[in-house]
């Protein structure tokens, strides 16, 4: 993070700390949440992974590590982690290369953008249960189309084919903003010194790119290691992963301390992988996007013939995802998918009767955690970029750290911590609320901080000399510019919240529940029919939302004021 | 409104550069601004023109000395108490409200009725030329358009001093000369003291009353365009305000207020030197290149050069000759009518003793 405000000494620091007293609530409050929603269950977690009977004890990790089941779960993580990142990025890569390098109309663009959006919005298991209805025992392709009996659709293959369409969206945006900051002039350069178009790709493209590929990889490992629900569905029993491992030990074997040790080892690539972003990666980032769109000539990266090459492997895995979610709408009208074809909408009756209670606890929780994940955004983002305070930059890297970890991890963190009194919110919606917040504030936050980072201090300074005071300046000037990062950090919020499960899943009670909780446990009954309903549920309330957002930011739309989809992204 | 006095008496600024560690922008300078006056600040990037002017404006505030404006000190007082016009140099619009907006703003900080704000606005668009452009937003205006809502925004409060930081250094050349010119006759409309600061001396030279030429962090010397490129107070502002030959020179007698010095190879006899020269040291001495006159006669006074480079630039074409060991840069003018001269031609060089400068030289 870039100092927008002039070095002091710590002393000097902290005599103005307590010279403004606004400042200094605000300050603690940030502090009380932090230690109480990330510092304190990690550290629980950590604890308890650490000790036995009171005591330090590295038993419960090499109990864990000595279990061959386990440590395949470790190892297949990992492999899948590294295949799914290597897939993705390259698939992320040619999207993004074909969107912005190839001359695409605005049409093209638009609608590779709309496809690729898709996966990001979406409620878990979709792809699984697209994939179960195409190439399952009684799939649309496997069965119907090839006659197919005895394919297995469980396991490494279909788990990661379904997670690299699901994230290669993230390597999509990351790389698409790249190229695009690419200024062709420099291309061109490239051209007007007698290069071939495959030489300035491999010369000057693809090594301006490289810090963007690395992120990519990074964001899409992580993602997949993470991820939870897909592996659920897809993985199977021959081929376990630590999430899910994690999850089934405490919700099947009761063993909350062996839960603890499985996302302790699923923290150590995780918190590899933040480490090297941090401070790898970004550190280059910034070299290459130094981006004024430059004069507007002419690309000309790639001949015509490959360019529909291009456009049409694009086409058709656009098209693919397009069919899994008319296929997922269909199965949600049919009676039985792959044996009664009728028309009925009972499976959609079952969602607004019985699930009805899922829903509306959704709504809630989403509809409370939205205004104050773009609170806590806001303020967040203002204050670590903005203020000059001992603890700083501190504050700023434990902000990020339930937005980085695996959802499993800090579900089992917080069923750690908020299970016995004194903190007795299991069970409330308070706690679900709580980690939606904590956990996909951070957009929000790094909105803020773009934005705040792209107002040139002397406009604040304008208004200073103007004859406003600094409480004026930040209500006339300050706010309405970082009003986009508000409506960023409270849509993440929401949609997360109608959508995520890997944390909240050991977070849910009778009183309340979500509705991602209710299709795993209607896929697990082997009611897909309304499993797929309720995700056509979520998707179309996602879609309104979103495009309530987008309606919001175009109107307050300035320079910086981000996309609502780049923010999905980050 | 009476127009008023700038003052500042021996500010010092220091910043802590990470890399470059203490860094002392701006060292012990005093200035005065007469009321009206516009006055610029003139200097390489990084001498502290912005600093001193930020000073005045009360965004940065001394590490040391004091600030006046009128009567009244300022220095402890905030940039929104100061009742300033600050112009900067990326011009720094609102980029959320419209051109109203952005020129309604501080009237509508002071709290003025609408009806007052409405008559204002349009009275100061009309002022800089924008009249109509009220609705549009600053991204839908050009740079030059742009920089004149900020200057509409910095004057329709009445401010008592207006300053300017490189205002005109995002437009192109044919605009910069255009927009001095609107800068200068708004000022004097308006009759209120500027200050301006900028790194371009033929900007500076068109449009100011004053001109203080800074070098590190000081002010080498205050004076009209006129004084300083006719009397350069020493080398830095010979070099930097105009174009100016640097040539060894040999001190041969010091006697009677005179000095003669060897030049070019010939004896030349001085008035009024500056007191640390001794005979036989050796010194460098300055001849602006159009102070040097061409002939093609040869012979006489005249001394002798060969022709190396010449550009012809239309209203008049500049020469490098070479001399012996020496290089001098000669500027012929209309030389449609006195003919030009060829690369190879040998040519008569005039120097009048009067065009020789001895100066201090940087750092002295
Ligand atoms: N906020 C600051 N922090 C650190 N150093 C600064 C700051 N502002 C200016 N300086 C340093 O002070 C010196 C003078 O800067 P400035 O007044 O901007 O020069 P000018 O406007 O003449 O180009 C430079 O060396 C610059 O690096
Ligand atoms: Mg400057």
């Amino acid at each position: 993070m870039p100092d927008a405000v002039a070095a002091l000494n710590p002393s000097d620091r902290l005599r103005r700390m307590f010279r403004d007293p606004l400042l200094l609530s605000i300050l603690i409050i940030l502090w009380a949440l932090l230690a109480l929603f990330i510092v304190y269950p990690l550290a629980s977690l950590l604890i308890r992974t650490f000790t036995d009977e009171g005591r330090f004890s590295l038993a419960g990790v090499f109990g864990i590590l000595a279990d061959p089941m386990q440590r395949q779960a470790l190892w297949n993580s990992l492999l899948l982690g590294t295949l799914v990142g290597l897939c993705g990025t390259a698939l992320g890569f040619l999207f993004a290369y074909t969107a912005v390098r190839t001359n695409l109309s605005k049409g093209w663009v638009f609608f590779l953008d709309a496809a690729v959006i898709l996966p990001l919005i979406s409620p878990p298991f979709t792809t699984a249960i697209a994939m179960i209805f195409s190439f399952g025992p009684r799939g649309l392709i496997t069965y119907d189309l090839l006659g197919l009996t005895s394919v297995s659709v469980y396991g490494l293959p279909s788990t990661l084919f379904s997670e690299t369409i699901t994230f290669f969206p993230i390597a999509y945006l990351t790389l698409k903003a790249i190229l695009a900051g690419i200024d062709p002039t420099v291309e061109d350069m490239a051209f007007s010194l007698g290069s071939s178009r495959w030489r300035v790709f491999r010369t000057v493209t693809l090594p301006l790119t490289v810090p963007g590929i690395a992120n990519a990889f990074l964001l899409l490992f992580a993602a997949s290691l993470a991820d939870f629900a897909t592996p659920l569905i897809l993985a199977g029993n021959s081929f376990p992963i630590l999430p899910t491992q994690a999850y089934l030990q405490i919700t099947g074997m009761f063993d909350l301390k062996g839960g603890a040790v499985l996302s302790f080892v699923l923290l150590v690539p995780a918190f590899a992988v933040f480490l090297l972003q941090r401070f790898w990666v970004s550190r280059k980032y910034y070299v290459t996007i130094t981006g004024k769109a430059g004069a507007k000539t002419e690309i000309k990266s790639v001949r015509p013939w490959m360019r529909h090459l291009l456009l049409a492997v694009c086409l058709l895995i656009s098209v693919s995802i397009l069919y899994f979610y008319v296929l997922l709408f269909y199965a949600s009208i049919v009676k039985a998918f792959g044996a009664d074809f009728t028309i009925t909408w009972k499976h959609y009756h079952v969602v607004f009767t019985e699930g009805l209670q899922a829903i509306r606890d959704t709504l809630i929780i989403a509809g409370i955690g939205m205004p104050l994940g773009g609170i806590y955004s806001v303020v967040m983002g203002y204050v670590v970029c903005k203020k000059d305070f001992v603890s700083r930059r501190t504050m700023e890297i434990v902000s990020m750290i339930n937005y980085s970890l695996p959802g499993t991890i800090v579900g089992i963190a917080y069923l750690l911590v908020f299970n016995d009194p004194p903190l007795m919110l299991a069970g409330t919606a308070v706690i679900i609320i709580a980690c939606y917040v904590f956990r996909y504030g951070p957009t929000g936050i790094r909105t803020t901080v773009a934005i705040l980072q792209q107002i040139d201090p002397s406009i604040e300074e304008g208004s200073s000399s103007l004859g406003a005071s600094s409480g004026t300046t930040f209500r006339r000037i300050t706010l309405p510019l970082i009003l986009p990062a508000f409506f960023a950090g409270l849509g993440v919020v929401f949609i997360r919240s109608m959508t995520a499960i890997s944390a909240t899943i050991f977070l849910i009670s009778i009183n309340w529940t979500l509705i991602t909780v209710r299709i795993l446990e209607k896929m697990t009954e082997l009611e897909l029919g309304v499993a797929a309903a309720f995700s056509i549920l979520v998707v179309v309330i996602v879609f309104a939302v979103i495009g309530a957002i987008s309606l919001f930011l175009r109107l307050f739309r300035q320079p910086g004021a981000p996309d609502m989809a780049n923010i999905l992204g980050g | 409104m009476e127009a008023v006095r700038i003052r500042l008496e021996q500010i010092q600024k220091t910043f802590v550069h990470r890399i470059k560690g203490e860094v002392t922008a701006v060292d012990n300078v005093s200035l005065e601004v007469a009321p009206g006056e516009f006055l610029t600040l003139l200097g390489p990037s990084g001498c502290g023109k912005t600093t001193t002017l930020r000073m005045i404006a009360g965004f940065e505030r001394p590490d040391r000395g004091r600030v006046f404006i009128g009567h009244e000190d300022v220095t402890d007082l905030m940039a929104n108490q100061r009742n300033i016009g600050f112009v900067f140099q990326n011009y720094a619009l609102f980029p959320h409200l419209s051109v109203f907006e952005n020129v309604a703003y501080g009237l509508k900080v002071q709290g003025k009725t609408s009806v007052n704000i409405d008559r204002e606005v349009a009275r100061v668009l009309e002022l800089v030329g924008l009249s109509g452009y009220g609705r549009q937003f600053p991204h839908q205006l050009s740079g030059g358009e742009q920089q004149r809502v900020a200057l509409a925004r910095a004057v329709v409060i009445e401010p008592r001093v207006l300053l300017f930081d490189e205002p005109l250094s995002n437009l192109d050349a044919k605009l910069r000369v255009y927009m001095r010119g609107e800068i200068r006759r708004l000022q004097k409309a308006l009759a209120i003291t500027a200050v301006y600061v900028t790194h371009d001396q033929e900007e500076a030279m068109a449009i100011s009353d004053h001109i203080a030429v800074m070098n590190e962090g000081r002010i080498v010397q205050i004076g009209t365009a006129e004084e300083l490129y006719l009397k350069p107070r020493d080398a830095f502002v010979a070099q930097f305000i105009g174009r100016i030959n640097t040539l060894s020179a040999e001190v041969l007698a010091l006697q009677g207020g005179m000095v003669s010095i060897s030049l070019l190879g010939r004896a030349f006899e001085l008035a009024a030197p500056p007191d640390n020269l001794t005979a036989g040291g050796k010194i460098h001495v300055f001849i602006r290149p159009e102070a040097v006159t061409l002939t093609r006669k040869t012979g006489g006074d005249l001394l002798l050069g060969v022709v190396t480079e010449r550009t012809f630039l239309g209203e008049k074409a500049d020469y490098l000759l070479t001399m012996g060991d020496d290089r001098l840069s000669a500027t012929a003018y209309d030389p449609l009518r006195h003919g030009t001269f060829a690369v190879g031609e040998k040519v008569g060089v005039g120097i009048e003793p009067g065009v020789i400068h001895i100066l201090k030289e940087r750092g002295q």
